[in-house]
Parts: C-alpha cells; structure tokens; sequence
C-alpha cells in the first residue's frame, strides 16, 4: 500500500517513464532533457527563487478551487476572479503614491481580494437563489473578465500616452518589495503560505469550515441539520474568489507593475489540477503548486538548452496529473475500504449510494 | 436448485460468511433470517454477483454462477432487490425501468413502451405507478421498492432474491405483496426473501434458513417453529419488547403544539391539511400512515428546513429530528463518529467558541456516546459509512439524545433494524421519555407503534386524526392509514 505521500512521487516516476518513451521518440536524450528542466527549475539559487515565484499564483488560485470543491461548489472560474482582482489592483495602483507604503499595500491588495469576492459571489448568488450551474456560470464570466481586462486596457486604464494595451504603472508606494533582488522574491509567496494555513484552520477547525464540508458531503444532510446552503453557498464563493482576487494583486503588485492583456497565462484552470492533485487539502496545495511552477519555469530551460519546445511540459504536466489522479482512489472507494477493513459488526456491504456531485 | 456451497467471505477483520451451505428449490419462498450483521446480505450479493466469495461455490441448477460477476447472475437467471434501492435519483422511473428488462433494446429507447410494460406488469401485481416522466428523487421508500421490484421482475427471472423488501410496506400493501410472491412461487420460481420479520418468514416461507454471525445455525419449516424459536436462534437469548401497557400515563406540560400547520405544493395542492396536535412531557405519540402521506414533508417542518404554508409550531426547548432515511438525510457516510455528531446544531455550537471548533470534546463526547449506547465501532476516527445499518442508527438516537432536546421526532427510526437493535433503540427512547422528554414517532410499522405509543395519531392523505385510546384493532387501524373513513 504507497503511503499518502509516496504517491505522488510513484506517479511522478511513471509519468517520467512515459515521457521519456515521447521524447526518445522524438530524437531527444530524455536525460539531458529532464537534467535540464530540473536545472532550470532548481538549479541554482535564482532558479529556485523564479520557481517559488511561478507557483505564487498558482497557490492563491488553487486554494481557492480547493476550498470551493471542498463544499461541492464546482468553481472553475479562479481564472476570472484573479483576473478582476488584477483590473482593480491595477485600477487603484497608480492613485496610490501619496499613501505610506504599508498603507499603499494593504489598499491594492484589498481591492483585489474585493473584485475577485464580487465576481466569486455573482456565480454564487447565482447558484442559489436562481439555481444556475456554477460550472457554467464561473466559465461564462471567465470570458467577460478576459474581455473587460482586454477593454481596461485599450480604453479606460490605457496609459496616457495611448500607444501601448497596458495601464499605467502602479504607484511605487504600492509595489511589494523584492527581498533579495535580483530574485524576484516577494511577500506574495509569504502571503499565499499564511493564507494555505489559514484555510487549513478554518477548513478543520471552525464551525464553519464544518458546515462547508459537510455541505460538499452529503448536502442532504446538511440542509437537514440546519446549515443554509443558499447563503453558505454565496460566502464560499465570494471568499474562494477574494483569494484568486488577492493573487491577483499579488501579481500586479509584485511583478507586472501594471494591466496588461491577457495576463493570466490561465492560473485559474492549472489550479484545478493543482487543487486535484493535493487532494483538496489546503496544506498540500503548496507542494503542488510548487511543482507545477517548477515544470513551468524548468520547461523555458530545457527550450534553451536541449530544443525541446515548451508545449512538451504541457504534455508533461498532463501525464502527471492523469497519473496521480489514476492513483488516487475517489470517495467512495476509500469509503468501502473502510467499511471491508473495519472490525466490529459491519459487514453490511454498503452500495456505493454516495451522491454525484451536482454538477 | 439454486445452491450455495461452502461460501466464505471476509470483509477485513470481519468474517461476514464462514463456511455457509444454502439451497433454495424451484417453486418454494425460502426465507433467510438474521440479525443485522448476520450475513444475509452478504450471502445474497454472493448468489446475485455484487460480491466474489473468498472460497466456496455457487450454481444454479447445476451451473456454476461466475463469482463476482452481476452480468453473469443476471443473465443465469438471478434478479435481486436491494435493501437501499438503487435508483438513479434524478432520472425518470421510466427511465430507471428502461435499464430493466422492459427495454425490447431494438436500436432506439422508446420509454413509451417501456411505461406501458411496466404498468401492465404493475397492474397484474397491484402496484400504482407514479404518473409519466417523475423523477424519483422525490417519491416515498415504498414507491422506489416497489420500482424495484418491477425492474427486478422485468427480467423474467429464474430466481428473485429480495433484501428486506417489506420493513417499507404498509400493511395494507404487505399482504398483496405476499401474495406476489406466492404467485411468483406458483410459477416455479426461486424465491429468497431476506427478512427479520418472523412473522412474516413464517406466514410466508416454505423453508426457512437462519444465520447467525456468518455461519447458518438452524434449517427449518414454519410448520416445525415459532416466532419465539426463530427469535432465540437468530440472537441466542430472547429480548423481551418493551411494551406500552407498562408505560405510566403521566402527561406532564404540552412541550410540542402543532396548530392548523398547512403545507401546499408549488401548484397549490395540499401536502399537509391543517395538522393540529400536541405532544406531552414524559408522552411517546405515534403518527401512523402509509409512507407518503405527508409525513416526510412534517419531518422537514418539524426540522425547521422547510416553511409552512400556514399554521404554526410551538416548542418549548428544542426538538432533535432523526430523519428517516439514515444514509441520506441523517448521516454524512464518509465523514467520522465525531464529525456526524457535529452535524446536530446544538452539539456543535457546543463545541464551538468564536467559531473555533473544539475536535477533541466532539471526540470525547464521540468516545463517550459509543460506550453509553454500545455502539459497535473501532473508534470515534471511524468513518460512519462503516458502521452497520443497526449502529448507524444507534448514533443517530445517541446524538439526538446527546443534543439534549426537550422533543425526539423520530421518522422510521427502526427501519431495517432487526430484534435485538430495534428493542435498544426503543428502549433508548422509552428512557427519554420516561426522564420527562417528549416523543413523537412516526412510523409506518404499526406493531411498533402500537408496542410503546401511548397516544395513536393517524395520517393519510396529509390530514391527521387522533384515534381513541381503546382502539388497538391493527386491522382497523391499517384500514385508517389506507385512507379508509370510519
């Protein structure tokens, strides 16, 4: 029986095993190539540093799908949210030179949270008072985000001087600092890791983290015994996306300095997989995240270095994910290993009744 | 012949089969019967495929039955209801019968025809079908039974295998059901009917096999035993029933009062028809009625999860619900004892405070309840969907007592429960009320009711009516929950 952890890392292996078999295909020293991306993701203390930078997104998105998921509300709009977060970061950013610094961030980072909580909460107001599939809804305004972003940027954020899609540059007193430049290191990373423990917290240790995940177990149930789903179902909404909103503005504030198109090379679905792969579980979102920002950043070295075109770790990334998951065993089947492995008088057989998910 | 040889199966620590020999003829009723646990259902999934046993083998008529396989049981001839029925909840029951036999499977589906089969086979047995395209998400346990039943029978089959099919019939509808299965018998059919209700084993069977912790410890006729005789086999001592006439009437203050309570469907028509009753400290009442008539409908008022259209309930202290439908309603399967217990509000803002959660008191109060009402489970980390359908609902009475409620509302609480568990829970009940709680049980199973009800409410059709005090005639109180008028 692999243990939890040795899981992944079985599923790594086999995903190596596969790729390696493509790429012998394909001309190429697998060794040379995986040297190489792991060279360009680990390979020297920069390296590292751009990785951790890479993943930052994806844990701000990814836990916000896992915490959504945790409850059965199937949010596949962190795309979205993160990219309302990043228009109104991007929007209040350049007003903001003649605050304190401390002051300048707290208000940039608000503003993301906040536009990423609004777009969340459509979806959710949506799905419970209207009854409108979230799925559906999240990917529809999906679209309208990358649009109004595209908008923002050839008209009302468009910087002054009108030749370039971008906005003006925030204001410096709203930047976060670079710790040890020339890494890009920046608060965010620190932010996203309070932010998985906190989540943890409130998933398994308050009363209304029980309510979510009883919600997303058995929803039945959870009517029965008091907990209001419609209004439940629109504060996990307008929080998860407050936390692809915030990694928004960790984005804008850290790095890009301003709004441009097309600015989330799509955190939002990659977090998907990452929220898929750690299982839900907001502490292990972090590994995962990191994983699959050390593929993105070792994939622009193995283009460098061995020729091998960036789509590759797409393909990569793929097999991972497809193998994990076919590693993993869904609800049900952990639940039956119980019932068999348990002692006492279950030996019922129970039929696997566990309700599909909504969606 | 439909014979079992030498099955074994172990479900981890628990030997569920331990060297069983079963055999069941061509046109008899065979009557296997046993405590919860006891390995019926286990045996039964091994005959229909759902489970491969670890040693021993099954034919049918001299063929081998491919263990583990349900395609291969089906197409030799084995067709089974299952204690939980699996419907596909957000399909039509047309639609359901359509993965039936029903289906002729000519190229397209033409759920028309599989509706007019169905409800010529329905007709010829006495069932009502709900009408076109409804889904079955909301009809009553017994109409998911009986569709069941129809899927099952759609295939024609050799032998019928049944998992406690009549603990959801009223008892207008047992004995037209019985006679299904006499007719079915006649036919030359197999029939297996798992049950714990002896009686029924008794006035029904023709051979008679009892379990008893995975091995069979007794074959008999119903000619050569008695309820009591079955009873002491299947548990090896005898539990006495608690009974009403020793309850003291002692009515203490009104703590639940039910006025002109109204419930109207989206489309106006009446649910519920201005319900008026009350319910005493230290009283155990019981509503009585054919499962929908509107009972789940007042559990769900009753629960605060639903408003009513008009009237009113008052109660003084809070009211635990214990839902009908334990595996759906009233437990999380794959959460833990202690989260379950969390489920119940006032526990869990016992154990909450600022919005923390204290998870080691809910898993002390978890550890506690387990040994006060002897659940059997490794530990309060164990997940609920592991326990037995009996221990799955003595958590349930122990967290509804544990919430520390001043009313039990209790739907179907002994469903599927066998003797021994069945006398606990009502035990546990009794205690309750005998410490001054208040109870009111509804129920579709008339001896329990009339067994520890001081106080007899009848529903059908979404009205309530009190019946007098004197009146215990179970066949013309069967009558009352058939709709009939005095």
């Amino acid at each position: 029986m692999l243990s939890a952890i040795a899981k992944p890392f079985a599923a790594l292996a086999l995903a190596a095993a596969l790729i390696s078999i493509v790429l012998a295909a394909l001309g190429a020293s697998p060794l040379g190539v995986f040297a190489a991306l792991a060279e360009g993701a680990f390979g020297s203390w920069y390296e590292f540093s751009e990785t951790l930078v890479k993943s930052t997104p994806l844990i701000f998105t990814g836990l916000a799908v896992s915490i959504a998921f945790s409850g059965a509300l199937w949010n596949i709009g962190a795309d979205g949210q993160l990219t309302i977060g990043a228009i109104a970061a991007g929007a209040v950013g350049p007003h903001l030179g003649d605050f304190p610094h401390l002051i300048a961030i707290v208000i940039i980072l608000a503003a993301g949270a906040l536009g990423g909580a609004v777009w969340g909460a459509i979806a959710g107001w949506l799905r419970a008072r209207r009854d409108v599939n979230e799925v559906i809804s999240t990917i529809m305004l999906n679209f309208v985000a990358v649009q109004a972003l595209s908008w923002m940027v050839h008209g009302p954020l468009m910087e002054p001087s009108g030749a370039y899609p971008t906005s003006s540059p925030i204001a410096p007193a709203a930047q976060l600092d670079f710790y040890f430049a020339p890494s890009r290191l920046n608060f965010g990373m620190l932010l996203a890791v309070v932010l998985a423990a906190a989540c943890y917290l409130l998933l398994f240790n308050t009363s209304a983290g029980f309510e979510l995940r009883a919600m997303g177990r058995n929803r039945r149930a959870a009517t029965f015994f008091g907990v209001r789903i419609p209004a439940l179902t629109v504060w996990v909404m307008a929080l998860t996306g407050a936390m692809a909103g915030l990694g928004g503005a960790v984005q804008i504030s850290a790095i890009s300095h301003r709004l441009y198109e097309k600015l989330s090379p799509g955190w939002g679905f990659e977090a998907i997989a990452v929220a898929l792969v750690a299982r839900l579980n907001p502490l292990a979102i972090i590994p995962a995240a990191l994983l699959f920002g050390a593929l993105d950043n070792g994939s622009q070295a193995m283009q460098r270095t061995q020729g091998i075109s960036p789509e590759l770790v797409q393909v990569i990334q793929g097999l991972v994910i497809l193998i994990i998951l076919a590693f993993d065993t869904p609800a049900w089947s952990g639940l039956r290993e119980q019932i068999f492995g348990a002692s006492g008088d279950g030996a019922n057989p129970v039929p696997p009744v566990a309700e599909m998910p909504d969606a | 012949m439909l014979r079992a040889t030498a099955i074994t199966r172990r479900f981890g620590r628990t030997l569920a089969l331990d060297g069983v020999d079963f055999e069941a003829r061509p046109g008899e009723i065979h009557a296997l019967v046993g405590e919860n646990g006891a390995g019926k259902t286990t045996l039964m999934n091994v005959l229909d495929g759902w489970v491969a046993p670890d040693s021993g083998e099954a034919s049918l008529d001299g063929k081998p039955l491919q263990p583990g396989s349900p395609r291969a049981a089906l197409a030799a001839g084995i067709a089974t209801v299952h204690q939980s029925p699996m419907l596909f909840e957000r399909m039509t029951w047309e639609e359901n019968l359509a993965l039936g036999g029903f289906d002729q499977g000519a190229g397209g589906l033409d759920l028309a025809d599989v509706a007019a089969r169905a409800r010529a086979l329905a007709a010829k047995l006495g069932f009502d079908l709900p009408s076109a395209a409804i889904t079955v998400e909301n009809r009553s346990v017994a109409e998911r039974v009986r569709l069941e039943v129809l899927r099952a029978l759609s295939f024609n089959p050799r032998v019928l295998i049944l998992d406690e099919p009549t603990s959801v019939l009223a008892p207008s509808e047992l004995t037209a059901f019985l006679d299904l299965l006499r007719k079915l018998r006649g036919e030359g059919r197999i029939v297996v009917l798992i049950t714990h209700k002896l009686a029924e084993a008794i006035a029904v069977a023709d051979r008679i096999t009892v379990l008893r912790r995975g091995r069979v410890v007794a074959r008999t006729t119903p000619a050569e035993t008695s309820e009591e005789k079955l009873a002491a086999l299947m548990i090896g001592e005898l539990v006495t029933q608690p009974n009403a006439a020793a309850m003291r009437p002692h009515p203490g203050a009104i703590v639940l009062q039910v006025d002109n309570l109204t419930l109207a469907d989206r489309i106006g028509r009446k649910i519920l028809d201005q319900l008026s009753f009350q319910v005493a400290a230290g009283e155990v009442v019981g509503i009585a009625g054919v499962d929908g008539n509107g009972q789940t409908e007042l559990v769900e008022l009753l629960a605060d999860v639903r408003q009513p259209s008009a009237g009113r309930i008052t109660a003084i202290g809070a009211i635990a619900v214990i839902p009908q439908n334990r595996d759906l309603d009233g437990l999380i399967l794959d959460m833990r004892l202690w989260e379950n217990l969390l489920l119940a509000r006032p526990i869990r803002d016992q154990a909450t405070s600022h919005g923390w959660l204290n998870t080691s008191r809910a898993i002390d109060l978890c550890r506690e309840l387990i040994a006060r009402f002897r659940i059997r489970a490794p530990g309060p980390e164990t997940l609920a969907g592991a326990l037995s359908g009996g221990n799955r609902q003595r958590l349930e009475v122990a967290r509804a007592i544990a919430s520390h409620p001043r009313v039990i509302v209790a739907h179907n609480i002994c469903r599927g429960l066998d003797l021994a568990a069945t006398a606990e829970v009502h035990r546990t009940i009794l205690d309750f009320a005998a410490a001054g709680g208040a109870v009111l049980l509804i129920s579709s199973d008339l001896d329990e009711l009339l067994a520890i009800c001081g106080r007899l409410l009848i529903i059908s059709g979404g009205k309530i009516r009190e019946t007098s005090p004197g009146d215990r005639d179970p066949e013309r109180l069967g009558l009352l929950m058939a709709g009939a008028r005095d």
